[in-house]
């Protein structure tokens, strides 16, 4: 690690960083999404007539759940592709 | 890799065009092409979409889409033919520059206030926006968030499509790709879907609450009056 050029240990750190955030991030959506989703079946085969107002009501919430989800991502997009510490080296 | 992102692809007076903003013009061509083509040889598919659209938008804010189609449903078609459009060759999704979905929210942003304004008056709304006084500061930053977090969520979701699509194509050329693709379509139609329907919900949320309640009432009431006549007919 010792020989290795400050531009190649941040490239290296973040693509590690890109991966672990990544999946811690898409970890905590997912469940979110899946609680939302069981919730809204169990009130679906309770009440059939209910379905088409929750089905809007349920995409809405999926999307906003979601964007968690969507910011992780772009961070990661941005730390590697457009990385503000590389310019410091290169 | 490098088609991913958008390039600029002239200058015109000093100003960089990119090409995300040259495949929006082909794009907004391609939309008046087919809709003046579909009115001559099928209006009833137009009418199908308008229908569609108003009930849409009627359902999720809960009072008639005269006022509101104009803007949510374009929103809707712009967004949708957008997300769609990248899968041709040689033109890419405006949505998948972040500038287009910037705009586009700054647009739903602003015409919530206009609406407002609009329907309820310029003092009683400036009023509802801080009914009490301190949460007006809460408010704000609401107001300031969702426009970025509508922005960023359309971008997100198409850029990353694309992005997937481009390392997957880079591995494994021309059969891998594809089914992701065909999955971009249908993520692309739905995040459609979610925008018009968050612009509805924020332009909702801005405006007075409809007196649906009373409505129920009086009709509760009418019914029972019939009821009773009818008790009393059969009585006699």
């Amino acid at each position: 690690m010792a020989e290795m050029d400050p531009g190649t240990l941040v490239t290296v750190v973040t693509i590690i960083i890109a991966g672990l955030g990544m999946t811690i991030g898409a970890i905590a959506p997912a469940l979110a999404e899946g609680r939302a989703v069981e919730k809204a079946l169990e009130s679906i085969a309770r009440q059939p007539d209910s379905a088409g107002d929750l089905r809007t009501t349920l995409l809405i919430a999926m999307a906003l759940l979601e964007s968690t989800a969507i910011y992780v991502l772009l961070v990661i997009l941005i730390l590697l592709f457009a990385n503000p510490l590389l310019d410091r080296f290169f | 890799m490098g088609d991913v992102f958008p390039e600029v692809a002239f200058t015109f007076l000093g100003l960089p065009v990119r090409d995300t903003v040259v495949s929006s013009w082909v794009m907004m061509a391609l939309i008046v092409a087919v809709v003046l083509l579909l009115r001559q040889i099928r209006p009833t598919a137009l009418e199908m979409v308008v229908d569609f659209l108003t009930d849409f938008i009627s359902e999720i804010m809960r009072r008639p889409a005269g006022p509101f189609l104009p803007l949510v449903g374009s929103l809707a078609l712009y967004i949708g033919v957008a997300n769609v459009i990248g899968l041709v060759p040689f033109l890419k999704s405006p949505t998948s520059d972040i500038n287009t979905p910037i705009a586009l929210s700054l647009v739903v942003f602003i015409s919530v206030h206009v609406y407002g304004v609009q329907i309820m008056g310029l003092w009683p709304y400036l009023k509802s926006l801080a009914s009490p006084i301190f949460l007006l500061p809460l408010e704000l930053i609401s107001q300031i968030s969702r426009t970025i977090s509508l922005s960023l969520r359309l971008f997100g979701n198409v850029f990353s499509a694309e992005i997937i699509i481009a390392i997957l194509f880079a591995l494994a050329p021309l059969i891998v790709p594809l089914p992701l693709q065909g999955f971009s379509i249908f993520t692309g139609l739905l995040q459609a879907y979610i925008f018009a329907a968050l612009a509805a919900v924020y332009i909702a949320a801005g405006l007075p609450p409809r007196p649906e309640q009373l409505e129920l009432e009086e009709e509760d009431q009418a019914l029972e009056t019939i009821e009773r006549e009818l008790k009393d007919h059969l009585e006699e």
